[in-house]
Protein backbone atom coordinates (compact mmCIF):
# COMPACT_ATOMS: atom_id res chain seq x y z
CA UNK A 1 0.00 0.00 0.00
CA UNK A 2 2.60 2.65 1.08
CA UNK A 3 4.73 1.24 -1.68
CA UNK A 4 1.90 1.81 -4.06
CA UNK A 5 1.54 5.53 -3.04
CA UNK A 6 5.24 6.00 -3.41
CA UNK A 7 5.40 4.85 -6.67
CA UNK A 8 1.77 7.11 -7.47
CA UNK A 9 3.56 10.07 -6.18
CA UNK A 10 6.54 9.60 -7.72
CA UNK A 11 5.36 9.52 -11.45
CA UNK A 12 3.41 12.24 -10.17
CA UNK A 13 6.72 14.16 -9.39
CA UNK A 14 7.99 12.88 -12.83
CA UNK A 15 5.02 14.17 -14.52
CA UNK A 16 5.25 17.60 -13.15
CA UNK A 17 9.05 17.77 -13.86
CA UNK A 18 9.12 17.14 -17.36
CA UNK A 19 5.56 19.61 -17.83
CA UNK A 20 7.82 21.73 -15.71
CA UNK A 21 10.65 21.84 -17.80
CA UNK A 22 8.65 22.29 -21.03
CA UNK A 23 7.03 25.22 -20.01
CA UNK A 24 10.96 26.42 -19.00
CA UNK A 25 12.25 25.61 -22.51
CA UNK A 26 9.33 27.36 -24.11
CA UNK A 27 9.89 30.13 -21.57
CA UNK A 28 13.13 30.59 -22.68
CA UNK A 29 12.41 30.33 -26.69
CA UNK A 30 9.68 32.94 -26.42
CA UNK A 31 12.31 34.77 -24.37
CA UNK A 32 14.65 34.25 -27.34
CA UNK A 33 12.23 35.47 -29.71
CA UNK A 34 11.50 38.34 -28.02
CA UNK A 35 15.49 39.04 -28.15
CA UNK A 36 15.89 38.68 -31.91
CA UNK A 37 12.98 40.70 -32.61
CA UNK A 38 14.46 43.39 -30.74
CA UNK A 39 17.75 42.56 -32.21
CA UNK A 40 16.07 43.34 -35.81
CA UNK A 41 14.63 46.61 -34.73
CA UNK A 42 18.09 48.01 -33.82
CA UNK A 43 20.11 49.24 -30.91
CA UNK A 44 17.95 52.32 -29.16
CA UNK A 45 17.64 54.48 -31.57
CA UNK A 46 17.11 58.88 -30.66
CA UNK A 47 14.06 60.69 -30.22
CA UNK A 48 13.68 62.99 -33.50
CA UNK A 49 15.91 66.31 -33.86
CA UNK A 50 14.38 69.44 -32.36
CA UNK A 51 14.62 72.23 -34.77
CA UNK A 52 17.65 73.57 -33.73
CA UNK A 53 19.66 70.09 -34.21
CA UNK A 54 18.04 69.43 -37.33
CA UNK A 55 19.34 72.47 -38.69
CA UNK A 56 23.28 71.58 -37.58
CA UNK A 57 22.54 68.28 -39.15
CA UNK A 58 21.92 69.98 -42.53
CA UNK A 59 24.24 72.34 -42.25
CA UNK A 60 26.57 70.11 -41.62
CA UNK A 61 25.97 67.13 -43.61
CA UNK A 62 23.19 68.02 -46.04
CA UNK A 63 21.33 64.81 -46.62
CA UNK A 64 23.72 62.20 -46.40
CA UNK A 65 23.00 59.35 -44.77
CA UNK A 66 24.08 59.29 -41.51
CA UNK A 67 24.82 55.41 -40.04
CA UNK A 68 25.42 53.90 -36.75
CA UNK A 69 28.75 52.16 -35.83
CA UNK A 70 32.58 52.44 -35.99
CA UNK A 71 32.14 55.27 -33.45
CA UNK A 72 31.74 54.50 -29.46
CA UNK A 73 30.08 57.40 -27.18
CA UNK A 74 31.32 56.23 -24.14
CA UNK A 75 29.56 58.17 -20.87
CA UNK A 76 28.24 57.45 -17.32
CA UNK A 77 24.66 56.73 -17.98
CA UNK A 78 23.41 58.74 -14.89
CA UNK A 79 25.36 62.12 -14.29
CA UNK A 80 24.96 64.30 -10.76
CA UNK A 81 26.81 67.44 -12.09
CA UNK A 82 25.77 68.86 -15.09
CA UNK A 83 28.78 71.50 -15.25
CA UNK A 84 31.16 68.50 -15.22
CA UNK A 85 30.34 65.63 -17.34
CA UNK A 86 32.94 63.32 -18.44
CA UNK A 87 32.72 62.31 -22.31
CA UNK A 88 34.69 59.69 -23.74
CA UNK A 89 34.90 58.83 -27.54
CA UNK A 90 36.66 56.01 -29.50
CA UNK A 91 36.50 54.86 -33.08
CA UNK A 92 38.13 51.92 -34.85
CA UNK A 93 38.09 53.68 -37.86
CA UNK A 94 41.99 54.06 -39.51
CA UNK A 95 43.73 57.43 -39.47
CA UNK A 96 45.74 56.27 -42.33
CA UNK A 97 47.24 59.15 -44.91
CA UNK A 98 44.06 58.00 -47.89
CA UNK A 99 41.60 57.46 -45.42
CA UNK A 100 41.05 59.21 -42.16
CA UNK A 101 38.14 60.92 -39.66
CA UNK A 102 37.94 64.33 -40.94
CA UNK A 103 35.76 65.52 -38.06
CA UNK A 104 34.00 64.83 -35.08
CA UNK A 105 30.71 66.51 -33.93
CA UNK A 106 29.50 66.05 -30.38
CA UNK A 107 25.87 67.33 -29.97
CA UNK A 108 23.34 67.31 -26.53
CA UNK A 109 19.96 67.54 -28.40
CA UNK A 110 18.51 70.05 -25.02
CA UNK A 111 21.59 72.41 -24.78
CA UNK A 112 21.07 75.78 -25.55
CA UNK A 113 24.03 75.73 -27.85
CA UNK A 114 23.15 72.04 -29.00
CA UNK A 115 26.82 71.73 -31.17
CA UNK A 116 29.05 71.60 -28.38
CA UNK A 117 32.37 71.32 -29.81
CA UNK A 118 33.84 69.81 -33.23
CA UNK A 119 37.20 68.43 -33.79
CA UNK A 120 39.13 68.86 -37.52
CA UNK A 121 41.62 66.43 -37.52
CA UNK A 122 44.23 65.33 -40.05
CA UNK A 123 45.97 61.94 -40.35
CA UNK A 124 48.71 63.15 -37.99
CA UNK A 125 46.11 62.09 -35.29
CA UNK A 126 46.90 58.60 -33.92
CA UNK A 127 43.48 56.33 -33.49
CA UNK A 128 40.33 58.20 -32.29
CA UNK A 129 40.26 58.16 -28.68
CA UNK A 130 39.01 61.17 -27.27
CA UNK A 131 37.95 62.69 -23.80
CA UNK A 132 36.79 65.99 -22.98
CA UNK A 133 34.11 67.14 -20.21
CA UNK A 134 31.02 68.74 -21.20
CA UNK A 135 27.99 70.97 -19.43
CA UNK A 136 24.66 69.26 -19.79
CA UNK A 137 21.40 71.46 -18.99
CA UNK A 138 18.95 68.16 -18.28
CA UNK A 139 18.58 64.68 -19.48
CA UNK A 140 19.16 64.61 -23.22
CA UNK A 141 19.99 62.48 -26.34
CA UNK A 142 23.67 62.88 -27.58
CA UNK A 143 24.87 62.36 -30.60
CA UNK A 144 28.51 62.04 -31.81
CA UNK A 145 28.93 62.03 -35.47
CA UNK A 146 31.96 61.07 -37.37
CA UNK A 147 32.91 62.13 -40.84
CA UNK A 148 35.64 60.09 -42.94
CA UNK A 149 37.76 61.78 -45.61
CA UNK A 150 35.97 59.48 -48.25
CA UNK A 151 32.48 61.39 -46.57
CA UNK A 152 30.86 58.62 -44.84
CA UNK A 153 29.01 59.77 -41.38
CA UNK A 154 29.40 57.10 -38.82
CA UNK A 155 27.30 57.93 -35.18
CA UNK A 156 27.04 56.85 -32.09
CA UNK A 157 23.71 58.06 -29.93
CA UNK A 158 23.09 58.19 -25.85
CA UNK A 159 20.50 59.15 -23.58
CA UNK A 160 22.08 60.76 -20.91
CA UNK A 161 20.63 61.82 -17.34
CA UNK A 162 21.84 64.81 -15.15
CA UNK A 163 19.89 66.16 -12.02
CA UNK A 164 22.03 69.66 -11.83
CA UNK A 165 21.69 72.15 -14.24
CA UNK A 166 24.99 73.04 -16.09
CA UNK A 167 23.80 75.51 -18.57
CA UNK A 168 22.24 78.55 -15.99
CA UNK B 1 42.93 81.78 -11.64
CA UNK B 2 45.49 82.46 -14.59
CA UNK B 3 42.79 82.82 -17.33
CA UNK B 4 44.49 80.86 -20.64
CA UNK B 5 47.11 79.24 -18.17
CA UNK B 6 47.51 75.98 -19.73
CA UNK B 7 49.53 72.59 -19.78
CA UNK B 8 49.83 69.66 -21.80
CA UNK B 9 50.77 66.08 -20.68
CA UNK B 10 52.67 63.76 -22.75
CA UNK B 11 54.45 60.59 -21.68
CA UNK B 12 57.73 61.17 -20.03
CA UNK B 13 59.63 58.48 -22.81
CA UNK B 14 58.64 58.28 -26.61
CA UNK B 15 60.28 56.61 -29.16
CA UNK B 16 60.05 57.69 -32.52
CA UNK B 17 57.14 56.62 -34.19
CA UNK B 18 55.13 55.49 -31.07
CA UNK B 19 51.13 56.95 -30.55
CA UNK B 20 50.92 58.93 -27.49
CA UNK B 21 48.23 60.34 -25.73
CA UNK B 22 48.20 63.99 -25.31
CA UNK B 23 46.16 65.41 -22.63
CA UNK B 24 46.03 69.17 -22.71
CA UNK B 25 44.14 71.73 -19.65
CA UNK B 26 43.49 75.43 -20.01
CA UNK B 27 42.25 77.70 -17.49
CA UNK B 28 39.59 79.21 -18.90
CA UNK B 29 35.41 80.22 -16.68
CA UNK B 30 33.79 79.09 -19.98
CA UNK B 31 30.87 81.62 -19.19
CA UNK B 32 27.69 80.99 -20.99
CA UNK B 33 25.93 84.39 -20.61
CA UNK B 34 23.12 82.05 -18.65
CA UNK B 35 24.44 82.68 -15.56
CA UNK B 36 24.14 85.73 -12.70
CA UNK B 37 27.28 86.35 -10.05
CA UNK B 38 25.76 87.56 -6.37
CA UNK B 39 24.39 90.91 -7.38
CA UNK B 40 22.29 89.41 -9.81
CA UNK B 41 23.95 90.58 -12.77
CA UNK B 42 24.36 88.40 -16.04
CA UNK B 43 27.60 86.91 -16.10
CA UNK B 44 28.57 87.73 -20.15
CA UNK B 45 29.64 85.13 -22.34
CA UNK B 46 33.16 84.24 -22.00
CA UNK B 47 34.24 81.10 -23.46
CA UNK B 48 37.68 79.74 -25.93
CA UNK B 49 36.15 79.30 -28.89
CA UNK B 50 38.82 78.26 -31.48
CA UNK B 51 41.67 76.04 -31.01
CA UNK B 52 44.50 75.02 -33.23
CA UNK B 53 47.05 72.32 -32.35
CA UNK B 54 50.26 72.53 -34.06
CA UNK B 55 53.28 70.04 -34.57
CA UNK B 56 55.97 71.69 -35.18
CA UNK B 57 55.22 73.97 -38.25
CA UNK B 58 52.07 72.10 -39.13
CA UNK B 59 48.75 72.42 -38.02
CA UNK B 60 47.28 68.95 -37.05
CA UNK B 61 44.13 69.24 -35.31
CA UNK B 62 41.35 72.91 -35.12
CA UNK B 63 38.48 72.16 -32.94
CA UNK B 64 35.67 74.24 -32.69
CA UNK B 65 34.17 74.81 -28.91
CA UNK B 66 31.47 76.86 -27.67
CA UNK B 67 30.24 77.58 -24.14
CA UNK B 68 29.36 73.89 -23.69
CA UNK B 69 32.62 73.45 -22.60
CA UNK B 70 32.96 72.63 -19.02
CA UNK B 71 35.02 75.80 -17.12
CA UNK B 72 38.73 75.15 -17.42
CA UNK B 73 38.59 72.24 -20.45
CA UNK B 74 40.18 69.21 -20.78
CA UNK B 75 40.68 67.95 -24.00
CA UNK B 76 43.21 64.15 -24.59
CA UNK B 77 43.56 62.26 -27.78
CA UNK B 78 46.20 60.69 -29.52
CA UNK B 79 49.32 61.85 -32.02
CA UNK B 80 51.30 60.09 -33.92
CA UNK B 81 55.04 60.68 -32.96
CA UNK B 82 57.01 60.58 -35.94
CA UNK B 83 59.51 63.75 -35.78
CA UNK B 84 61.30 65.74 -32.29
CA UNK B 85 59.00 69.05 -32.96
CA UNK B 86 57.08 71.31 -30.66
CA UNK B 87 53.33 70.33 -29.45
CA UNK B 88 51.53 73.58 -29.34
CA UNK B 89 48.29 74.43 -28.66
CA UNK B 90 46.78 77.73 -29.40
CA UNK B 91 43.39 79.22 -27.45
CA UNK B 92 41.30 82.11 -29.12
CA UNK B 93 38.50 83.11 -26.88
CA UNK B 94 35.08 84.75 -28.20
CA UNK B 95 37.01 88.68 -26.96
CA UNK B 96 39.73 87.59 -29.39
CA UNK B 97 42.57 87.01 -26.88
CA UNK B 98 44.64 84.17 -27.71
CA UNK B 99 46.72 82.12 -25.45
CA UNK B 100 49.38 79.43 -25.93
CA UNK B 101 50.47 76.56 -24.44
CA UNK B 102 53.66 74.04 -25.94
CA UNK B 103 55.40 70.83 -24.89
CA UNK B 104 58.85 69.55 -26.55
CA UNK B 105 58.24 66.27 -28.35
CA UNK B 106 61.65 64.84 -28.08
CA UNK B 107 62.50 61.12 -28.41
CA UNK B 108 64.83 58.87 -26.11
CA UNK B 109 67.42 57.74 -27.17
CA UNK B 110 67.08 53.55 -27.07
Amino acid sequence: MSQQSENGRRDFLKAVGVAGAVVALEGVSAGGRKLSARLVRGPEDPEPPNEIVAKILKDRFGDRTIQRGHLTLDMAKMNEDGRYVPVSLESDLPMAADKYITSVYFIIDHNPDPLVFAMHLTPRIGPLAIQTRVKMRRTSWIRAICETSDGELWADYAKIETTLDGCG
Amino acid sequence: MEIGKGKIVIPERIKAGDVIRVQAVVQHPMDTGFFRDANANMIPPFFVQDVRVTYGDEEIARFEWTSGVSRDPMISFTVKADREAPLTFTYKDNTGKTYQSSVPVAFQPS
